[in-house]
């Protein structure tokens, strides 16, 4: 049986929250370790559960995606994080978020396609992690 | 699912990963000549402007080009042909995952085709738009995209229709949400809405229930429609070279001029109001 994945949601949207809850839900085996309203929240929730996997919205009051994006990378560099944005055409954002360590830059409206396979590939990398571990 | 840039578009099909985009923008980054390093090799500026532009960066919300101008150590004319030459010797992103082995050469204009292809979906034509109105272009692309993306991830039919100057909020506007979109001006887009065409948006926009929903809920799944949507259109504001920035959802909109556009929709009212700021 597949170990579960765990993961930290950022938003500052509860409908996107809640929307994120129900696809990950769907393709199961996921622990949502956390809901974080903002990037402060997203830092300090990250460095408490360290998660397999970040999602994060880039826009948001207060501190941004990026910023908190930078600071967990920094502090946990093996946490993957994917951003989550409507920005995803405009490439200097994405750029940006690549360049800060993301793993994947996620659209909106969201393609639960791209969702599903982001999981699976943090998936392949968990089950070798702890193959290699034994 | 939207609009994207040619590197998302490769992860997305599977043509390249993360990594081998990160080391082509490190790549581009390296090779493609900065603004102020153009200024200087075409003495326009000395090394101590471009030094003077950067330290005023810090404190101010412009790009280096704009600051320069503003500062008097650049000419509008002298930027514009800056632009011109740094744009036609910046290496694009395909060309360096070609370049550095991440993509085959003889792929990359097949792939670029299907990309083009694939965002052809939000390319906008012509509409009238009042004088006066800030960030024209991001706008023009808010109004086409809006029935799309009504339908796309709400079902929900809709038409764009007439705008007219904005003297009062309609009787119907029961929720009120604005995204503030900032270029070298700024324009607020609203949506204002009756509740139930509140409703059924973040209903069907999130999949979720009428039993899941409090009127705090659906005013913020409004507001993460008008975020996508003003976002898609911002990128492809940005596809053709004009860059803006999108805050937000503005939860207690003060709407007090601009202009108003009628919306048809299949359930319930809706309109949208553009302000100049």
């Amino acid at each position: 049986m597949a170990s579960k994945i765990n993961v930290l949601l950022v938003d500052d949207s509860r409908t996107m929250l809640a929307q994120l809850e129900r696809i990950l839900g769907d393709i199961g085996d996921i622990a949502i370790v956390g809901l974080a309203g903002g990037g402060a929240a997203a830092i300090r929730m990250a460095s408490e559960s360290r998660p397999d996997l970040v999602l994060m919205d880039i826009v948001m009051p207060g501190l941004d995606g990026l910023s908190a994006l930078r600071t967990i990378k920094s502090n946990h560099p093996e946490i993957r994080i994917a951003m989550v944005t409507s920005l995803s055409g405009d490439g200097a954002k994405a750029e940006q978020a690549f360049k800060l360590g993301a793993c994947q830059v996620l659209g909106k409206p969201f393609d639960v396609d791209l969702i599903e396979s982001l999981i699976e590939s943090v998936r392949t990398e968990h089950f070798r992690a702890a193959t290699e571990a034994r | 699912m939207g609009v994207k840039f040619f590197g998302q578009f490769l992860i997305e099909a599977g043509e390249v990963d993360a990594g081998h985009v990160r080391e082509a923008l490190q790549f581009m980054e390296a090779e493609n000549p900065l603004i102020g390093q153009i200024a200087v090799a075409k003495g326009f500026m000395q090394a101590g402007d471009v030094k003077q532009v950067r330290a005023g960066q810090r404190n101010r919300d412009l790009s280096f080009g704009d600051l320069a101008v503003e500062l008097g150590l650049l000419g509008s004319q002298q930027l514009v042909e800056i632009l011109q030459d740094q744009r036609s010797r910046r290496i694009p992103i395909g060309h360096a995952l070609v370049h550095l082995g991440h993509l085959a050469s003889d792929r990359l204009g097949l792939l670029f085709d299907a990309y083009k292809a694939d965002q052809a979906q939000f390319d906008v034509s012509e509409i009238p738009l009042p004088d006066g109105l800030a960030c024209r272009r991001v706008a023009r692309h808010v109004l086409e995209l809006l029935p799309r993306f009504l339908m796309r991830i709400a079902r929900i039919q809709s038409k764009v229709g007439e705008i007219h100057v904005f003297d009062q909020i309609p009787e119907f506007a029961e929720v009120r949400v604005s995204v503030s979109i900032r270029g070298r001006r700024g324009v607020e887009v609203a949506l204002v809405s009756d509740f139930e065409f509140a409703e059924a948006l973040a209903m069907q926009a999130f999949g979720l229930s009428a039993s899941d929903l409090d009127s705090e809920l659906v005013a913020d799944g409004v507001g993460e429609v008008l975020n996508v949507l003003c976002g898609n259109a911002a990128s492809g504001s940005a596809e053709e070279g004009h860059r803006v920035e999108v805050g937000p959802p503005d939860y207690d909109a003060d709407l007090c001029d601009g202009w108003i556009v009628d919306l048809a929709v299949a359930t319930g009212q809706a309109a949208v109001v553009l302000s100049t700021f």
